[in-house]
């Protein structure tokens, strides 16, 4: 049984990531594929909402990490919303807090990345 | 503090399609142990990262290696002991450059600093060619309220 489930969507210039359950390292090979999917069509404001998410390791973390250099450097960002206080916590211990933005909901991300 | 023997010990083969088993299971014991919801979590995300770090660079992937997990239990605290072979394990100091990671596309680096970060001791030693990497959780005191 699938324990992480990856969906997106794309609306004018911006895209919204979608991962559901327990991201960890043995699931993280298909948020990264979807990642990739995105930067490939030249998306760049990724949005990761992780409404849906209650778990994510260092593994997963690491694929928001690692392209975050491209896509700034392509003119995007990647901003995080709607985090679960339990997974927000585990963000916060690496200091990712400081360097991404965190956003209550969807809409306010959206409105982000048109200021 | 903690007694000589395990209260669970558990072997599981060496593939990261039981980690969530491994997790559910770790923060089941530290609940039970009166770690709070948010410090279970993050306890069994401890373990996680040292099991994951142990299948991809102990045993570089090799899904038909043991891996011993065992659970001690105290009034203070929770000490979770790992027991395996393959390459022993070379740790960094502590402390993350995020910004030098980012700069650097790099993907990997924060399981160990995640686990310093969350636990109150990780050891690794070796002998032989037995690895252990044992950390430990401290139960933090209550505020009297009176």
């Amino acid at each position: 049984m699938k324990s992480f489930y990856i969906r997106s969507k794309v609306q004018e210039d911006t895209a919204v990531l979608y991962p559901k359950g327990h991201l960890d390292a043995h699931n993280v090979d298909r948020f990264e594929k979807e990642m990739l999917k995105l930067i490939a069509s030249k998306v760049v404001n990724i949005i990761i909402n992780c409404k849906e998410l209650n778990y994510i390791s260092s593994a997963g973390m690491g694929i928001i990490m690692g392209y975050l250099d491209e896509i700034r450097e392509k003119g995007g960002d990647i901003k995080l919303c709607c985090v679960d206080e339990r997974v927000y916590e585990i963000f916060d211990l690496v200091g990712f807090t400081e360097i991404y933005d965190f956003l209550d909901s969807e809409e306010t991300a959206v409105a982000k990345f048109k200021v | 503090m903690f007694p000589e023997h395990p209260e669970l010990s558990i072997a599981i083969p060496s593939t990261t399609e039981l980690l969530k088993m491994v997790v559910e299971l770790s923060r089941h014991i530290a609940t039970i142990n009166q770690f709070s919801p948010l410090e279970a979590q993050k306890i069994a995300l401890a373990i996680d990262e040292a099991i994951t770090n142990v299948i991809k660079h102990s045993y570089k992937g090799k899904i038909t290696e043991d891996i011993k997990l065992e659970f001690y239990s105290a009034p203070d605290g929770l000490k979770i002991k790992i027991v395996f072979t393959g390459v022993p394990p070379v740790l960094g100091q502590p402390g993350v450059d995020l910004d030098k990671f980012i700069k650097e596309k790099k993907k990997g680096g924060l399981g160990v600093e995640l686990m310093r970060r969350i636990m109150d001791s990780v050891q690794y030693k070796t002998v032989g060619n037995i690895n252990t990497c044992e950390m430990v959780k401290l139960k933090k005191l209550q505020k009297s309220t009176a």
